[in-house]
C-alpha cells in the first residue's frame, strides 16, 4: 500500500466553497418598500444581478487556511505499515524455498513483503515513521554492507544474510569460472606501436579473478573506465572517460602517492592524472600503479554484514524528514484560524 | 419628558406611553356613569394584581386579613371594539422620524383607547386583522382585560394581507349588543373586506370611528427618487418615483382619500385622517371626539 497523502491535494476544489460564499449577487436596482407604491406608475423590472465580492480579506484568509490545511494533511504521515519482510529481489527469484523457510523461521508468514531498496539500512531509518509501533522488520538478502554503527530503529529488526562466500583464492579451480562471470572492464590505450605490447602485458597482469579482466579498445565507449593517453599530442575533444592517465610534464603542485608523482585535475572529459611516464618500469612499479589506481579510483568494497538482530532503541520513530515544513504549516494553520475567527467575529458586530 | 413623537416611539413599554398620552387627555369617550370607587356600591371582589390601591377596602383588610376591592355599580353597557389593521402595508415607516411607523402609531392609539375604556368601566375587546386571518380577543372588563389586550397588541406584527370577506363576516358575531368600534388602519385598501365590514357594522347601528393613518412623506410626496419601490402587499411589481411623477402621485393619493372620506360620510362614519408624525394625544383626542363636535 502506498501512502495516500498526496491524494489530499485532490481536495483543492474545496477552495471553491468560500469563493462561492463570498461572491454575492447584488440586485443592481435598489428597491424599497413603500405602502403607497400602488399610486405610482409601474416600472419595467430591471433586476439585473451583478456578482460582487464581499469581505475580500476574509475570503483570502479562508482560502489560505484551506490551502494550509490541505498542505499540512498532505505532508503529515500516519503510520500504516505492519510487520514487513524486505527481500532482495534476486534472492527471492533464485532461492524461493530458502526465503519461505527463513520467513517461517522468523514467524513472519503473514507479514507484507517489500523489495529491498538499495542502501537498505539508511532507507529504513528515513522511512521508519511509516511503520506502526510494534511492527517487526525482517531483511532477507544475500549480502548487506556493514554500516559503521548498528542501525538504531524504533522497531525490532532482524537481518538474515546468506553465509559469506569462501575466498576465491582458496579454490583455484573456480577462479577461471568466476573470472569469466565477472564483467570485462573496458580500457582505451592510445600509445605508440612500440609500447603497446608492454601496456597489454600490464593490463593482463592487472586482471584478476576478483575484479575481472581488462579489455583494450581502440576508441572510448560509454562503458570505458580508463583512457591511457601515452602520446605527445592532445587527445580528441570528444573522448570521455571517468579517468585519464596522460603523459606530460610534472607541474609544481604534483602529488606523490605510493611513490608515483602525478598531477590530478578534473576536466570536462573526466578526471585526468598527469605524470611524465605512466608505463611501469618493473613489477614493483606496476604494483604501485595498480594499488594507487584501485585506492583512488574505486570505492572500497563494503564489509559484508553477518546475521544481526536488533531490539528497538527508541519508543517512537524519529520525526519525519520533512518535519520542518509540517511544523511550520501547523503553526501557520493555527494562526490563520485564530485570525479568521477574530475577523469574522469583528465583522459580525 | 416624552414630548416628541420620536421619544415616544422609542418607548417600548405600552403602559408607559398610555400613561403619558392620557395624562393630558380628559376622561371619557361617552357618557359612562362610573366615577370610581364609592359610587353606587354593589359588591366586594377579591383583589387582583393591577387593581388600583385606592380601591382596596382597608377596613375590610383589617377585619378579614384579605384584600378586597369595592366594585361599583356600572351603568355602561357599551362594549368597545378595537380594530387593528396589521397588514404588511402598516409597516410603512415615517421617513422623517426614526423608529416610528404606522403600525406603532395604530397600536399605541388603540392601547390608549383600551385604557380609557377600562377606566370608564366599559367592556372592550380586540380584533386584529393580520396575514389573512383574524386574532380575536373577546370583550371583557377590568385591569386584567387591559393586560390581555396590551399583550395581544404587543404580540402583533404587520404582515400579509387582509382576511377576505367571508372570514370577516364569520367574525362579526359580536355585533349583537350596541358597541363602539374604533378602527385604526391606513385605509389604502378601500373598498376592501375591512371597509365593507366596518360599514356593515355601521348599518347595524354601531358607533364606528375610523382612524386613517398617513405619513408626512406621503402627504408631501417626498420620497427619494431614482429608487424602485415595491408594494409590501404585492412585492413582485416594481414602481418608480421621479420628480415628474410627484404631482401625479399626490393627485392619485388625494383622490383616493377623498373617495374614502366620501364613502365614510355617505355611511355616516366619522373619519379621522392623521399623520403619524403628530403627537398621539392630539390625534387621539380628535379621533375620539363626539361626532357632533366635529368640524368636518
Amino acid at each position: 500500500m502506498a501512502s495516500l497523502q498526496p491524494l489530499w491535494w485532490f481536495a483543492l476544489p474545496v477552495l471553491l466553497l468560500p469563493i462561492w460564499w463570498h461572491m454575492q449577487k447584488r440586485e443592481r436596482v435598489k428597491t424599497e418598500l413603500l405602502a403607497t407604491a400602488r399610486f405610482l406608475p409601474a416600472a419595467a423590472p430591471q433586476q439585473q444581478r451583478v456578482p460582487r465580492w464581499i469581505e475580500l480579506l476574509l475570503l483570502v484568509l479562508r482560502l489560505l487556511l484551506l490551502v494550509t490545511l490541505i498542505a499540512w494533511l498532505a505532508v503529515t504521515t500516519i503510520p500504516w505499515r505492519g510487520d514487513t519482510v524486505l527481500i532482495e529481489a534476486p534472492l527471492e527469484s533464485s532461492d524461493p524455498a530458502g526465503v519461505v523457510q527463513q520467513v517461517a523461521a522468523a514467524g513472519m508468514t503473514q507479514a507484507a513483503r517489500l523489495p529491498l531498496p538499495s542502501d537498505a539500512l539508511s532507507w529504513l531509518v528515513h522511512h521508519e515513521h511509516e511503520w506502526r509501533p510494534g511492527a517487526r522488520l525482517l531483511i532477507l538478502a544475500s549480502q548487506l554492507p556493514m554500516p559503521a554503527e548498528p542501525p538504531r530503529l524504533a522497531h525490532p529488526l532482524d537481518i538474515r544474510t546468506a553465509p559469506a562466500p569462501a575466498s576465491s583464492a582458496a579454490h583455484p579451480a573456480s577462479t577461471a569460472a568466476s573470472a569469466a562471470a565477472l564483467p570485462a572492464h573496458a580500457i582505451v590505450v592510445a600509445t605508440t606501436d612500440a609500447r603497446r605490447p608492454q601496456w597489454q602485458a600490464v593490463f593482463a597482469a592487472f586482471g584478476t579473478s576478483a575484479v575481472g579482466r581488462y579489455q583494450l579498445q581502440q576508441a572510448p565507449t560509454s562503458d570505458t573506465e580508463l583512457i591511457v593517453w601515452d602520446r605527445p599530442e592532445a587527445p580528441p575533444a570528444n573522448w570521455h572517460a571517468p579517468l585519464w592517465w596522460r603523459s606530460g610534464a610534472a607541474t609544481a603542485n604534483a602529488l606523490t602517492i605510493n611513490g608515483l608523482r602525478m598531477h590530478i585535475a578534473d576536466a570536462p572529459q573526466g578526471r585526468i592524472w598527469t605524470a611524465p611516464d605512466w608505463l611501469p618500469a618493473n613489477e614493483s612499479g606496476a604494483a604501485a600503479l595498480y594499488e594507487t589506481w584501485q585506492q583512488l579510483a574505486r570505492p572500497t568494497p563494503a564489509y559484508p554484514m553477518p546475521q544481526y538482530a536488533s531490539s528497538p532503541t527508541r519508543s517512537a520513530p524519529l520525526p519525519l524528514p520533512g518535519v520542518e515544513p509540517a511544523q511550520w504549516l501547523a503553526w501557520a494553520l493555527l494562526a490563520l484560524f485564530a485570525i479568521e475567527r477574530i475577523l469574522t467575529h469583528v465583522r459580525r458586530r | 419628558m416624552l414630548e416628541t413623537p420620536a421619544l415616544v416611539a422609542q418607548a417600548a413599554d405600552l403602559e408607559l406611553v398610555i400613561r403619558h398620552v392620557l395624562a393630558g387627555l380628559g376622561h371619557g369617550i361617552h357618557a359612562g356613569r362610573e366615577r370610581g370607587a364609592g359610587v353606587e356600591f354593589s359588591e366586594y371582589r377579591a383583589y387582583a394584581p393591577g387593581d388600583e390601591w385606592r380601591r382596596v377596602d382597608w377596613k375590610l383588610l383589617a377585619r378579614a386579613d384579605r384584600y378586597y376591592v369595592r366594585e361599583a355599580e356600572r351603568d355602561s353597557h357599551v362594549a368597545v371594539w378595537l380594530w387593528l389593521d396589521a397588514t404588511a402595508s402598516m409597516a410603512e415607516p415615517s421617513r422623517s422620524v426614526q423608529g416610528l411607523d404606522k403600525f406603532w402609531f395604530a397600536r399605541t392609539a388603540l392601547a390608549c383607547a383600551a385604557a380609557i375604556a377600562q377606566r370608564q368601566g366599559d367592556a372592550f375587546g380586540l380584533v386584529i386583522c393580520t396575514d389573512g386571518r383574524i386574532d380575536f380577543t373577546p370583550a371583557s372588563r377590568g385591569p386584567r382585560q387591559l393586560q390581555r389586550v396590551l399583550a395581544a397588541l404587543q404580540r402583533a406584527t404587520p404582515s400579509g394581507l387582509l382576511p377576505d370577506a367571508d372570514v370577516l363576516r364569520a367574525n362579526l358575531h359580536f355585533a349583537r349588543s350596541p358597541s363602539m368600534v374604533l378602527a385604526a388602519t391606513d385605509a389604502l385598501d378601500w373598498p376592501s373586506p375591512l371597509s365593507e365590514a366596518l360599514l356593515r357594522l355601521r348599518h347595524l347601528r354601531h358607533d364606528v370611528r375610523l382612524l386613517a393613518l398617513r405619513t408626512q412623506a406621503e402627504v408631501d410626496a417626498q420620497f427619494a427618487s431614482g429608487h424602485a419601490y415595491r408594494d409590501p402587499e404585492q412585492p413582485g411589481v416594481l414602481h418608480r418615483f421621479t420628480a415628474e411623477e410627484r404631482d401625479a402621485y399626490r393627485a392619485a393619493v388625494g383622490a383616493h382619500f377623498d373617495a374614502v372620506w366620501a364613502n365614510c360620510r355617505q355611511h355616516d362614519v366619522p373619519l379621522c385622517v392623521a399623520t403619524i408624525e403628530h403627537p398621539v394625544g392630539a390625534v387621539l383626542r380628535d379621533w375620539l371626539r363626539p361626532p357632533s363636535a366635529r368640524k368636518r
